[in-house]
């Protein structure tokens, strides 16, 4: 017997050193090269072979960035041929819903029009682009962490800014400052200035803004018709502060006490960020101290917050089981066939109702998507309302990034010696992604809002938008394929002046915080806020074990700085 | 009057009763199953078992095999591609599987060496740890091993994971392998050397004849095994699969479900298949007894 276990101790002791062994070669590869671009030219002291005819000396590794587009790209297309490179490949991995195929078709515009530059000037290299799509941005950020380091991810990651703080941490995407700084002046101050903010992580740049949001309060104009609620002045009482998140629930009473509508009010379900803590923004809260690079949990606001959430759900007017809530079944037929008279929503639901059947015709009982003019009959929009009067209205961003990978141009030939040569195409490449039009393209068939003003004026061009409808504009036979049926569906005067009216929201925009801890924060909000409806915790009781969930787990205590109390004699309404 | 109770002969009301009984057991399955497949064939998801839901297309199939994600819009995905390789992974887990079993479950019941009860000892403790437990050291591994040419990972990366997915099947197929082994007579094995037979020729034109439903058996399970695999194959390849597709778009809320119904459906076919194919085989296997 003794001898068996003497045996089994030494098999098992000898797996867990061989396990040593591989653990430990498996570590010591090579790490990953953080890569910063240069901006000093890399003279390289190896010779290759050299397809010019005209001279001997060694061809460029790199060239300077100039901030001149044309100049830069010319310069890189003659250094690569110089390089004996006729073909640059590059993938594209992005991700969102079906009619923001742009963030793929973006990229493959720019090579198309780089491809061009190149041709007229004479320059024999050709770039090609492949695409990896998911759904699901969370996922894809999954995969990119997986796949980066065995360099199987794509040159171009088009994803949230949330993930910008921790992908270049793990130096898996471009520091991009310099050239970012170059172009500042020809490009990017164009830019709206509170989207480069989720770009940078402490002073550097890592992302380029792709495309954002604005996340309004919809509210139905046939269920405020009905209680009798004139709503023309209603979206400058909400800038104005005037009408707060206590006449909500009011208005949200009445339409049910009267019959008008079943819900008063509808939101989003399942993670609470970004939508759910625009409350806080709303109540005056803050959940980020910038200064101590540290989480805030803001007591006072999220007391707040959970108390309106729980009054609304115990009076009857939110549904108590919202949080898991079917999209297709629940939340959007309830919206859009008005049995609730407030929706908390994302820019994009405009053309989403009308791509998706979620409305019953009550003459045909057929499922359908919304006509451009019902959306416009029946849905009136405002900011996110302060939450008490004397505070500010707000509206929540989430802007997507192009962000570069830091291997970016790997599957290319002679990578090492042309890396910066590469990665300085990707970052061009990404430059002209971002042209007006290939950005108004994108918000108009999407139902996101430009993230640069050239766009947006595009947005008011009518000859324009006319010229996108019967696609006259001079883009990719690819792109034009790929964009003709959603454009066929969604590009229309009245979604087009939506999106310019909702511009302004971005002026009141927040954030979430661009913290590696945040997504941990926001997951125990999300199960609070869903025990909170369902009448399993009071608010105090939610602000309590908000408290314990955080001192639980070391790494989150240590993020997340709590201030605050829980205000005595608060009332809501 | 005495009633003569022979032991193959069950009473009709208890047979009934058990029927009932495995049927009800079934039904959430056959439910959800039945539910999957008609709602691939619907225009909306009739999951709610409302049948009004149910309005019937074809378009979802249509719309799955242009690589579409929804009626509008949408980046074209290469559908055909993805069951390919989900094809590629499962035979390759079915073959590896087989060859390794095959041949340590004729070892293990046939020829007498050191070590052999505990190695089989071994071999059932390998099979309770569970393949996430695992990924980590297997993750760090294919990290070192991965050759630096992209098109060469590519390929590696396929042959890792069916390596690594065949390596969590193999020591169950083992045991499995080993019983049909020890079932069959050792005259016949005897016989044979006697005629003069090697004991590889035994083994490949006696031995292997003689437990086809078992050879049958543990290819079906390593089959399905690598064609349901989701972790691995997540984490390890580079291309997708039937899996990773359905996954990757099924969990956001514009997913158009009725499309990643027909996905499922079509995911689903190869094992709903092999089932009644092999329901009979399967029967013999689980009973663990061949034909004579």
């Amino acid at each position: 017997m003794a001898g068996n276990t003497t045996k089994y101790a030494i098999i098992g002791i000898i797996i867990i050193i061989i396990i040593a062994i591989g653990a430990y070669y498996a570590t010591q590869k090579p790490a990953q090269t953080t890569t910063t671009p240069t901006t000093t030219s890399s003279p390289s002291p190896t010779t290759t072979s050299s397809p010019s005819p005209t001279t001997t000396t060694a061809p460029p590794k790199t060239v300077e960035l100039t901030g001149d587009f044309n100049k830069d790209i010319i310069a890189v297309g003659k250094a690569l041929e110089a390089n004996g490179i006729s073909e640059v490949k590059f993938t594209v991995w992005a991700a969102g819903d079906p009619n923001s195929v742009m963030r793929i078709y973006g990229i493959y515009e720019a090579a198309h029009r780089i491809n061009k530059i190149w041709a007229d000037n004479g320059i024999n290299v050709k770039i090609t682009v492949n695409k990896y799509w998911i759904s699901d941005f969370n996922q894809l950020y999954q995969e990119y962490l997986s796949k980066q380091p065995l360099g199987q991810a794509g040159d171009f990651f088009v994803d949230s800014y949330v993930f910008i703080g921790s992908l270049a941490k793990e130096g898996y995407i471009l520091d991009i400052t310099p050239w970012v700084n170059k172009y500042w002046d020809s490009v990017f101050s164009d830019f709206y200035k509170p989207l480069w903010q989720g770009m940078k992580v402490g002073d550097k740049y890592y992302g380029i803004p792709q495309d954002t949001e604005a996340r309004p309060l919809y509210i139905r104009k046939d269920v405020a018709k009905c209680i009798g609620w004139d709503l023309s002045n209603v979206a400058d009482l909400v800038k104005e502060g005037k009408f707060t998140w206590k006449d909500v629930y009011e208005k949200a009473k009445e339409a049910v006490s009267k019959g008008c509508s079943e819900w008063g009010l509808i939101h989003r379900k399942g993670s609470a960020h970004p939508d759910l803590i625009q409350f806080i923004y709303a109540f005056g809260g803050k959940l980020y101290d910038p200064e101590k690079d540290k989480l805030v949990l803001d007591v006072p606001a999220v007391y707040k917050w959970l108390y309106v959430e729980w009054k609304f759900a115990q009076d009857g007017l939110l549904p108590k089981d919202i949080m898991s809530w079917d999209w297709a079944k629940q939340i959007h037929p309830t919206i859009v066939e008005g049995k609730t008279l407030f929706d908390i929503g994302g820019t994009w639901y405009w053309t989403e109702w009308q791509t998706k059947d979620y409305y019953t015709d009550p003459n045909t009982g057929e499922k359908r998507g919304l006509k451009p003019e019902e959306v416009k009959e029946w849905f009136y929009y405002t900011l996110f309302p302060a939450g008490e009067e004397g505070l500010k209205p707000v509206t929540l961003s989430q802007p997507f990034a192009w962000m570069i990978n830091s291997r970016a141009g790997e599957q290319n030939p002679k990578y090492d010696e042309l890396k910066d040569l590469y990665h300085k195409l990707a970052f061009l490449i990404v430059v002209k992604a971002s042209d007006p039009d290939i950005n108004a393209i994108h918000s108009v068939i999407s139902a996101h809002v430009p993230v640069r003003k050239k766009a947006t004026e595009l947005l008011y061009d009518k000859d324009w938008i006319n010229k996108l409808v019967n696609l006259q504009l001079d883009l990719a036979p690819e792109v034009k394929d790929n964009i003709k049926d959603i454009v066929a569906t969604t590009v229309n005067e009245i979604n087009v002046e939506f999106l310019a009216n909702v511009s302004y929201m971005l002026d009141y925009t927040h954030m979430a915080p661009n913290h590696p801890k945040y997504p941990a924060l926001a997951d125990i909000f999300a199960e609070t806020v869903d025990q909170v409806l369902r009448g399993q915790m009071t608010p105090e009781e939610a602000v309590q074990h908000i408290i314990s969930r955080i001192q639980a787990d070391p790494e989150l205590s240590q993020a997340v700085e709590i201030v605050g109390e829980i205000p005595g004699g608060w009332q809501f309404p | 009057m005495m009633q003569l109770w022979d032991v193959e002969v069950k009473s009709r009301k208890i047979e009934i009763v058990l029927i009932l009984a495995v049927f009800l057991a079934s039904l959430p399955l056959i439910l959800n199953y039945g539910l999957l497949i008609l709602s691939s064939f619907s225009t909306e998801m009739v999951t709610n078992l409302d049948p009004t839901s149910f309005r019937p297309t074809i378009d979802n199939w249509i719309l799955l095999f242009e690589g579409r994600l929804s009626v509008t819009g949408g980046v074209r995905e290469d559908v055909v591609r993805y069951t390919i390789n989900t094809a590629i992974v499962a035979l390759g887990v079915a073959g590896v599987v087989v060859l390794v079993s095959v041949m340590a479950g004729y070892a293990m019941s046939r020829m007498n060496f050191k070590g052999r009860s505990l190695i089989m000892q071994m071999i059932l403790l390998l099979h309770a740890f569970p393949g996430v437990a695992l990924i980590i050291a297997v993750y760090l591994i294919f990290r070192a091993t991965l050759p630096s040419d992209i098109e060469l990972a590519r390929i590696y990366s396929f042959a890792y994971v069916i390596v690594a997915r065949a390596a969590l099947e193999i020591p169950m197929s083992i045991w499995l392998i080993k019983g049909f082994f020890d079932r069959v007579p050792w005259e016949v094995e005897w016989a044979a050397i006697i005629d003069g037979a090697s004991r590889l020729r035994v083994w490949r034109e006696v031995m292997l004849p003689m437990v086809k439903p078992g050879i049958a058996a543990i290819a079906i399970f390593a089959f399905l095994a690598g064609w349901e695999d989701l972790i691995y194959v997540r984490t390890f390849l580079f291309d997708r699969t039937l899996a990773t597709y359905i996954e990757s778009n099924i969990n956001v809320e514009f997913a158009y479900m009725p499309l990643l119904a027909a996905a499922g459906t079509l995911y689903l076919l190869p094992t709903i298949l092999f089932f009644i194919l092999t329901q009979r085989l399967l029967l013999e296997t689980s009973t663990g007894g061949i034909k004579g």
